[in-house]
């Protein structure tokens, strides 16, 4: 019954317009913002150019540039996309009283729970792999020419770096699950943002999970190793464990 | 002897706030349609709820098929159909994809979503997303999503809410057809001349608790509903004031007019 339940998950994401919407917004969204962001940079814009120096951004042109810019634009908007559509695929189920539905089945809730989490990771791969080859097309449309050893390497850690930041919103589904409210998984995600963006400015980031990827995308794994990566796999493995133990438990009982 | 399709003994529930449901004692037989009925707030919904698993009891043995609730095999939920309150249903998929996606869930043959939509009539709007259906039509959705994989229980809360006439003798048609091959109804409903037309057994509600059966035969409904009610009311106002010797206080709630 895994299956029907992943196949049921996979169809419910296919036909909705929030799929789509977050889709393109991800991929589209990210690659106009590090498009435009690049090309300013480029203007010479002093302004810009104190901006990105700032945020952390690499402003010299190339490879180098602008996957700097594309890993610090995925860090929060990532874990802010990722996570309002995975707080939609839990929570909907209540504000559409859908749940009622996924009682007095044959697959349990807990299943059913996984099955979301396992689609949510099937969309994430999909949306890492299109960002990636879209940015490798933005460098050999901006005259990069094709990206060597180093710039390969920044671009792995760039599709990394997406499937990392949808792991880390599975605290998204929690919270959405626990309040059974879109708004509340929402205000997780935004959190999520800004725990990360605190601790990567705050300079302990690497620790915290929120903010461990971003800080070992851009900093080319000098400020966050293996250790802190694993913490943020494993944070995320448990609050996806703590998701599906809470659906398994589930009880109509407001 | 066969074990009832559904039995509640001696189940409780309560909320934070509400007293909720008290002792409840129900059977549902295979061939059998039990009609709940009672005023809003009665403790229908929850009863039902806690029929189906959605509720876990405080006190109390629920069994589906003779089996305990908490050791009922999963595959076994295939043979229950439920619709409480609002339908299942998701809104950016269509009628047809809402059923096929029940079939896919339950283990169920395709097929059986195709024969729901001609009998619940549902044809014209197979290819229509569930959010742009009228009222009536979600409803009738909400049935086939209940009935289309032939339940042996059929647990069904207010089911001809939004419904027209022809769709609410096609619900009786359905109901008593599928009684007759087997299957046990619990069903709650305002309509008590509709209930009295299907129902072997009228259990009736009030503030949690089931206080006596109706006959369905019987003349006169809705006198003897609100005859019960208001005897209930009154005896449990008794209780309330009764002073610790045994003394009534006196003084009702009173019941509807």
């Amino acid at each position: 019954m895994m299956r029907s339940a992943i196949l049921a998950e996979t169809l419910k994401l296919l036909r909705s317009p929030v799929g789509t919407i977050g889709t393109l917004a991800l991929v589209l969204g990210v690659l106009a913002l590090v498009g435009g962001l690049i090309l300013g940079i480029a203007s010479g814009s002093p302004r810009l150019v104190a901006q990105a120096k700032f945020s952390g951004i690499d402003v010299t042109a190339g490879w180098q540039g602008l996957l700097s810019t594309a890993a610090q634009i995925t860090a929060a908007g990532a874990l802010l996309g990722f996570g309002v559509v995975l707080a939609w695929m839990f929570a909907r189920e209540f504000a559409e009283g859908t749940v009622a539905g996924l009682f007095a089945l044959p697959v349990t809730r807990g299943r059913i729970a996984f099955a979301k989490f396992a689609v949510h990771g099937l969309w994430v791969l999909l949306v890492g792999s299109a960002l990636t080859g879209a940015l490798l097309g933005l460098g050999l449309l901006l005259g990069y020419g094709p990206p060597g050893a180093e710039a390969r390497a920044g671009l792995a850690r760039q599709f990394a770096l997406t499937l990392l930041s949808g792991a880390l919103t599975a605290p998204v589904a929690w919270v959405a699950s626990l309040t059974r409210s879109l708004l509340a998984g929402t205000a997780a995600a935004i959190l999520l943002v800004i725990i990360g963006q605190i601790g990567a400015l705050a300079g302990t980031g690497a620790w915290l999970p929120p903010a461990a990827p971003a800080l070992w995308a851009l900093s080319e794994g000098t400020e966050a190793g293996a250790a802190q990566l694993a913490l943020a796999v494993l944070t995320a493995g448990a609050f996806a464990g703590f998701t599906c133990a809470h659906w398994a438990r589930l009880q109509l009982d407001s | 002897m066969t074990a009832p399709l559904l039995s509640l003994e001696g189940v409780s529930r309560g909320f934070r706030g509400d007293s909720g449901v008290e002792e409840l004692v129900l059977e549902v037989a295979a061939g059998e349609i039990v009609a709940l009925i009672g005023l809003n707030g009665a403790g229908k919904t929850t009863l039902m709820r806690l029929a189906l698993g959605m509720l876990r009891p405080r006190e109390g043995t629920i069994r589906l098929f003779g089996v305990p609730l908490p050791h009922l095999p999963r595959r076994m939920w295939a043979q229950v159909g439920t619709l409480i309150e609002t339908p299942p249903a998701y809104p950016e998929l269509t009628v047809r994809q809402n059923l096929r996606l029940a079939c896919l869930l339950r283990g169920t043959e395709p097929r059986c979503a195709e024969a729901a939509l001609g009998t619940w009539r549902l044809d014209a709007v197979a290819a229509r997303r569930f959010r742009r259906l009228s009222q009536g039509n979600r409803q009738r959705t909400g049935l086939a999503l209940a009935l289309q994989h032939d339940p042996r229980l059929i647990v069904l809360d207010e089911p001809g809410n939004a419904l027209d006439p022809a769709s609410v003798l096609l619900l009786r048609e359905q109901l008593m057809r599928r009684a007759e091959a087997g299957a046990g109804v619990l069903v709650s409903s305002h309509h008590l001349d509709e209930v009295a037309r299907i129902a072997d057994r009228i259990l009736l509600m009030n503030a949690g608790r089931l206080i006596g059966e109706l006959d369905p035969a019987g003349q006169d409904l809705e006198r003897a509903f609100f005859a019960r009610i208001r005897a209930d009311d009154t005896h449990r106002a008794d209780d309330t004031h009764r002073t610790p010797d045994g003394d009534s206080a006196g003084g009702t709630r009173g019941g509807p007019a």
